[in-house]
């Protein structure tokens, strides 16, 4: 895929679905702030949170477009982070992770197929480039999230 | 050991079956046993995950770099002299975006998948701890066993059944098995005799 960018010819910078506010919960505060900044020229505001427990708390006291949740932190992991969140909103949520983990019995599973099932909307695996998080970011919104009311 | 017979040997990465049935441990490189190349996997893995974070930042910093120079409007010369050198941080971390990929993918997870989680958070935990001043021994078994493995081993050194255990801990005896191989697996047990000798050795239950 990298081999296609030719300079230049690539100049439509990529835009998410008009603005939106996007919680980030991830460990690593060097991930969200890097998020943040691709996400500045996207117009979208970008809130990080490291731990999860501070992530739901935040998600609870303010309204958000987007969540990005990391599935491996201390304390609470990204999957129950998820299925936290996805009891109380329909709110698209993306989960990532790098660590990878085959099945010899199922191809299938893995940790990024398990988020899905715990309700996250969509995936992202680390590392991800910007055209990445921003398709993925539109692909979340795009769909009709699990539970809830439809948010489009 | 030649190169050749190294990579020979090393199929893509071999599926871990819990039979014990390799001879003693032997020590030749390219012959790695099963539960090595596991271990080896599972050590890949954590390392992946560590640099996963930074390596995610930066590849979000060059993209957007990279995008933001294709715009400059600097003098021609210097702009092109700065695309390359963007291009090239860019295809770098593209190269050791791959190769993480490349290590993340070996590794297995368990037979089943409710254990998947936890093995997971044991080998990123293990990597954790592990200190620089650390030489590398194995870590010690209580620390890498759950809560529930814990739990799981405690009615084992009772001299519980799978089917004993599972209704004291009121969970589905394929539940308990799975617990009870994960345990085997961490002690490196070859059978639920080895197990319970290695159970009361370690003692670590204290409930």
């Amino acid at each position: 895929m990298a081999a296609l960018h030719q300079h230049g010819s690539e100049q439509t910078p990529y835009l998410a679905r008009a603005a939106a506010r996007i919680l980030v919960i991830d460990d690593d505060a060097c991930v969200g702030r890097a998020i943040q900044a691709i996400m500045i020229r996207c117009q979208c505001e970008t809130v990080l949170a490291s731990r999860a427990h501070a992530g739901i708390h935040t998600f609870r006291t303010s309204e958000f477009d987007v969540v990005i949740v990391d599935l491996f932190m201390p304390g609470m992991n990204g999957l129950d982070t998820i299925k936290k969140i996805r009891s109380k909103s329909g709110v698209p949520i993306i989960a990532m992770s790098g660590f990878r983990l085959r099945n010899s019995l199922d191809a299938e599973q893995d940790f990024l197929g398990m988020a899905i099932r715990h309700g996250a909307t969509t995936s992202l695996r680390k590392p991800f480039s910007p055209p990445q998080l921003v398709a993925a970011i539109d692909r979340s919104r795009g769909m009709a999230p699990p539970t809830g009311e439809p948010s489009l | 050991m030649t190169q050749k017979e190294f990579r020979a040997d090393r199929p893509n990465c071999s599926k871990w079956v819990d039979d014990g049935g390799q001879p003693a441990e032997e020590l030749e490189i390219g012959r790695p046993s099963p539960e090595r190349s596991r271990a080896a996997n599972e050590v890949g893995s954590a390392i992946a995950h560590q640099i996963n974070g930074p390596l995610t930042a930066l590849r979000l910093y060059i993209g957007e770099i990279r995008q933001i120079s294709g715009r400059s409007t600097e003098a021609a010369a210097a702009r092109v002299s700065m695309q390359q050198m963007v291009e090239s941080a860019f295809q770098e971390t593209e190269r050791i975006c791959a190769m993480m990929r490349l290590i993340a993918d070996s590794f297995e997870g368990p037979l089943y998948p409710e254990n998947a989680a936890a093995l997971g958070r044991d080998v990123i935990g293990w990597w954790s701890r592990r200190g620089p001043e650390r030489d590398g021994s194995s870590p010690p078994i209580q620390t890498i066993l759950t809560p529930r493995e814990r739990e799981v081993l405690g009615h084992i050194s009772q001299g519980c059944s799978n089917k004993q255990g599972a209704i004291r801990m009121q969970i589905a005896p394929r539940t308990f098995e799975s617990h009870r191989a994960q345990v085997m697996r961490k002690f490196g047990a070859r059978n639920g005799a080895d197990l319970v000798r290695m159970a009361l050795n370690e003692n670590p239950v204290r409930s």
